[in-house]
Formats: structure tokens, sequence, C-alpha cells
């Protein structure tokens, strides 16, 4: 007896039982859905994370120089002993070009902005959960930056000019804007050379930023919605001193390496008994958010797989009844001649359809599953991977195949002369 | 005529040993040449079941030799004795065991998948084997749909339909009213005529008297074997 004819029984004995069937095929349907909605929408999160991570650049290192003693300054505030050793490091960076390709400090400016009637303090923003949207307007993130900060988040200018080194020494007031940020305060008007008042004091827009995410990616990020700020700006804006760094090392040049390097050289540099610094490759993070996305997958995954395990001893159960219902028909085919192993195939190729014909269902489901949880967790469409479905096809194929197994052996095994007394 | 049978004194005993023992067949010893037409007659209890499913390799003996075609039985793997109830033997039952969730043409195809035949030839054959019996305009209806003599007579064409040298008949009139049945033993007789070893079982001697040669069974032991004139009911 070939593959063929097996399958074509098979699919007749699934269709006379209908309503048995569809229940017999529950709990792989439900397992597959489960496993399909966990495993796609948890990758489909990983990766999207990931594209942000790479749109604002990878290969980078976060340094903090820090103070652990405080003096009072000729104004009576609280400031941090010792030296500011970003100059320093500046300098140490720039000189070693063939590993870094910039540095830049990382620090929020808590400025008010004001352009005409455009206020950010009087900026509004929610969230619809209709539309999975944005609404409103987020006020844009001002950050006092390096002139290599663009060279560490993969910027590039579209409009006027980077910050430069100069703007950064000779305190001049100026700003470039993000493309979100200066859509919000210009619309589609050139803002260069327009005057932006930040806490009441003018600076210039020289510049504007091409959108590092288009599209629907776009859509509810706020990622290229910024101002930067030469970090000297600080001096007339106000703000701690800025203790957190980004070092961005060239593509190809092991982060860890340059992090040795740093280190070393801030070791030497930084008075020990006041201060003291970290520096971390920001790979790490992404190593570690990984890993928790790993195991989160890990635990419910092998939820959904113990809910396909009671779905395949469903399978089990139901193809035991089959075969001891059927055991009249069993001795009948023994009688005419089939043998011991068609008998065999007749049952697993009837255990893996139904098991397949549940995984395409559930497949069906999960795809569902996938889009109504991604946007439900995570404000994003995910679709399970082409991987994933056909894993997901195969994987209760196999279900059929190994929980058939027992109720086919046991079918082949029946005496042709016991099966034919059989009712 | 060589011969296609031979049991030597064959036993088939149930619990053996204990008070309960049941010998189906107790020391039988009988040879059945090709192209005989053989009756086996014997009252409920007498052992001609038991001695049909020995017969047909549907169920080994507890003791003894059963040659088939000089073949010894007992060796035989269950691959093998499966390959000889699909090519060697023709079983037609009382109870016609058609399988119910096919069709005609199916049931009667389903020896010949067994044997691994090609679809186009498959249905062939199978038309053959059902035109022979009358049935051929029939082959999409399923047995429920059809009388009891209707689904004696798929049955017999199931049985034919691998063209085996033996069939093996067992109360194959016993269902069905007397008129189809003497159609069914006809039918037999017309086989037996071609040159197919016919075994019929029975427990009415008037079916036995159909046929030349009369094995009787009483207890496991065969008590009467004789050839006979053919007389028609």
């Amino acid at each position: 007896m070939n593959i063929r004819q097996a399958v074509k029984m098979a699919w007749k004995s699934i269709l006379g039982k209908k309503g048995r069937s569809m229940l017999t095929m529950l709990g792989v349907i439900i397992g597959i859905a489960a496993v399909m909605t966990i495993v796609s929408v948890m990758s489909g999160y990983a990766a999207k994370t990931m594209e942000q991570f790479s749109a604002m650049g990878s290969n980078k290192i976060t340094v903090n120089i820090y103070s652990y003693v405080y003096t009072e300054d000729e104004n009576g505030n609280w400031v941090p002993a010792g030296k500011d050793y970003f100059p320093d490091l500046y300098a140490y960076c720039k000189s070693i070009p063939q590993y870094i390709v910039g540095i830049t400090p990382e620090a929020y400016a808590s400025v008010n902005v004001v352009y005409g009637t455009k206020n950010s303090a009087n900026f509004e923003w929610g969230w619809d959960d209709a539309t999975n949207q944005m609404t409103g307007q987020y006020p844009p993130d001002v950050y006092y930056v390096s002139d290599q900060y663009s060279a560490c988040n993969n910027l590039t200018i579209t409009k006027g000019r980077d910050l430069g080194e100069l703007d950064v020494e000779r305190y001049n007031q100026v700003c470039v804007l993000g493309s979100q940020a200066a859509e919000v305060f210009f619309g589609s008007a050139d803002p260069t050379g327009k005057v932006l008042q930040l806490n009441g004091q003018n600076f210039e827009v020289v510049g504007v930023y091409a959108p590092r995410l288009t599209g629907s990616d776009a859509q509810n990020s706020t990622i290229d919605n910024f101002i930067l700020l030469p970090y000297t700006a600080r001096r007339l804006l106000g703000g701690d001193r800025i203790e957190n760094f980004t070092v961005k090392a060239r593509d190809g040049v092991s982060t860890t390496e340059v992090a040795t390097r740093i280190r070393g050289f801030l070791n030497g540099l930084i008075d020990q008994s006041t201060g003291d610094s970290y520096v971390s490759p920001d790979d790490r993070w992404q190593q570690s958010m990984n890993e928790q996305m790993g195991m989160i997958s890990l635990v419910l995954g092998g939820i959904a797989a113990i809910s396909l395990l009671v779905g395949g001893i469903g399978i089990m159960n139901i193809m035991l009844v089959t075969v001891t219902e059927r055991t009249r028909e069993i001795g009948i085919r023994r009688a005419i001649g089939a043998q011991r192993s068609s008998i065999v195939t007749q049952f697993l190729i009837e255990a893996a359809m139904l098991c397949g014909i549940g995984g395409i269902i559930g497949i069906s489901i999960g795809t569902l599953g996938c889009y109504v949880a991604g946007n439900l967790l995570f404000h994003m469409t995910i679709y399970p991977s082409a991987s994933v479905t056909a894993g997901a096809l195969g994987f209760s194929v196999l279900l059929g195949l190994i929980f058939g197994s027992y109720p086919a052996i046991k079918a082949s095994k029946l005496q042709p002369v016991e099966a034919l007394r059989a009712e | 005529m060589a011969n296609l049978i031979e049991l030597r004194n064959i036993f088939k005993i149930y619990g053996e040993g204990l008070e309960s023992e049941v010998r189906a067949l107790d020391g039988v010893s009988l040879t059945i040449r090709q192209g005989e037409f053989v009756a086996i007659v014997g009252q409920s209890g007498s052992g001609k079941s038991t001695m049909m499913n020995v017969l047909g390799c549907l169920d080994i003996p507890t003791r003894g030799d059963y040659l088939l075609a000089g073949t010894d039985v007992r060796e035989l793997t269950d691959k093998e004795l499966s390959r000889i109830r699909n090519k060697e033997i023709g079983f037609i039952f009382q109870q016609y065991n058609l399988i119910q969730t096919l069709t005609v043409l199916e049931n009667v195809e389903l020896p010949l998948i067994y044997q691994g035949i090609k679809a186009d030839d498959r249905y062939e054959l199978a038309l053959e084997a059902l035109d022979r019996v009358g049935l051929s305009k029939r082959v999409k209806h399923k047995p429920t749909e059809m009388s009891g003599g209707q689904q004696q007579r798929v049955a017999i064409a199931r049985a034919i339909a691998t063209k085996p040298p033996i069939i093996m008949a067992d109360e194959p009139t016993g269902a069905l009213d007397s008129r189809t049945g003497h159609e069914v033993l006809e039918f037999l007789q017309q086989l037996n005529r071609e040159g197919t070893t016919v075994i019929l079982i029975t427990h009415d001697n008037g079916i036995a008297a159909t046929a030349r040669r009369c094995v009787r069974l009483t207890d496991g032991k065969i008590v009467e074997d004789k050839e006979q004139e053919v007389d028609w009911f």
C-alpha cells in the first residue's frame, strides 16, 4: 500500500467523523496557535528593538565619570569636586581615530522651547488605542552634545550645517534639529537661520538632520524628535556637570578593546580620591536584553509546549478509541492481505493528518494572534516568519507521528482472527 | 492433481493444560487437491470455523503441520502469511465483512491495493470482478445501500479480484434467503469448474450436498470424509 492510498483513506476517515476530528484537533490547534504567537511576538519585538538600536548606531561605549566628593562653589552651590575631565577624554579620543569615530556627552537639557506661538511647555500628547498611534505632540528632547554627536548616532545633515568644534569652544548660541523637531516648529519651511528661544535665550538653528526612521516605523517613534546644543551652552542654560558620555568605536573594532583603552586612560587621569569612572560597551546591554528575551521566550514557549504535549496525548487517546472501534475493519483488511506495516502506515498517516490539519488551523489562529498581541502589547504589527510557520507545521505533523505510533502499533498487533470476531 | 492443502495431525487447543481446556481441532489430518470442491460440515462448536481460520492462515495451529502448496505455513512470517491471504486465498464470510465507509469499488479494490497494483490496472481488475457478479453498474454505492445478496456478491467480487487459486467460503449463504443463497452456490460451482479450489464451510447438510466431497467434523475430529454425487436443493 502506498502513501497516497493511505492519505486518501485517512482523509475519508477524518471527514467521516467531522465533529470528533475537530475536537481531537483542538488541543493541537491551541498549542500551535500559542507557540506561534509567543515565538513570533517575542522575536518580532526583539528584531524591532534591534532595528531601533542600529538606527541610533551600534558599536557604542558608555562612559560615566563621576565624583563622590562635592564642594561648595563661590555661589554657594554644591558641585562635584575635582576638575571636569571631559575635555581631556575628548582630546584622547580624537588622538586615536583608528579606533574611535566620535565622543559626545549624553545629557538632557531641561529647557523650554519657544518659536512664535509654539511653546513646548504647552504640548500635549497621548496614545490612541483605536488607531494604535501617538496623538498630539511630544515635546522634543534637548541634548547637550559635542560636535561628534551626529557621528555617534548615524545622523546626517540635510539642511544647513552640523555643529562644529568652534561652536563648543566659543559658546555659540546655535542648535541643530532632528527632522521631527524641525517639522514640529517649522512645518515644511526651512528652519536654518531661524531663531528658537530656549529658556528665553536666543539660539540660531544652523542645520537639520535627515530622518533615521521612515514610514510606519517612524510613526510611533520619537527618535528624530530632538534638538542638539553645544554642551558649553550649559553655562547659559544650567544643569549639573555632565557625567555620561558616549563613545562610538569604528566598525569592525572590538568595543571591548576600545573600552579597555578608555578605562586605562581614565584611570591614569582621574584623581581617585574624589571620583572614578565606569566604562561599558553598549552591546553588553543589548546582549543582556537578548538573554532576557530568550529567557521569557523559553518560559512562555515551555508552557505552550506543555499544551502541545497535552494535545498530543489527546490525539493518542482518540486514535486508541478509533482503533478499538475499527477492530473489525482491521481484521477484514488483515484477512484480505494487509500486512502489519500497512495497518501501521494507515493509522500513523491518519494521526499525522489530524495533527497537520490542526497545525494549519493553529497557524492561522496564531498569525491572527501575532497581529493582535503585537498591537496590544508593543504597538507594532508582527507577522510570523516563514521559518516559524514551516516549523509549526512540521512539528504538528511530527506530533501526530509520535503520538499516533502507539495506537498504530497496537492496531497492527491485533490477530486477524480476534479482530474479525469483534463487533 | 497435486496436493494443494495438507493438514497433518493438527491441534488447536485453547487454554491447554487447564481444566477448562478446549480442543477446537483435535488431531485433524486432511488433504485437499487442486481443483476440488470440498464442504466442511459440522454443528456449531464442531471446530469448523477454527478449521477455516487455520486453512485460511488467519490462525496458527497449536500443533501439527500445515503444508500449503508444499510450504509449511508454521514457518512463515506475518508478512508472508499476509501475502498468502492476499494472493492465494479469497475469503467469503457469512457477514460479508465489507468496509462500510468505502464504496463497492473501493472494497473490491482493497486486496489489489495491498498487492501494490497501479490505480488504472486496479480499476480494470475490480470492474472485471464486479462485472462477473453482475454489479458493475453500482460501483459508487456504499454497502449499506445494498441488499444482503448484493453485498455478498460484492464480497465475492472482492474475493475473486486477485484471481486466487483457493476460495474459502464460511457460511456464505447463512444470511441470505434461499434464492440468493442458491445463486451464490451456483457461482462457487462456476468458479470451481474454471479450476478454482473451493472450500465451503457450513452447518447445513443441504448446502454441503452441493459439494463433490464432504468432510464432516464433530468435536474437532473428522468423522466422515466422502465423495458424493452433487445434489441440488
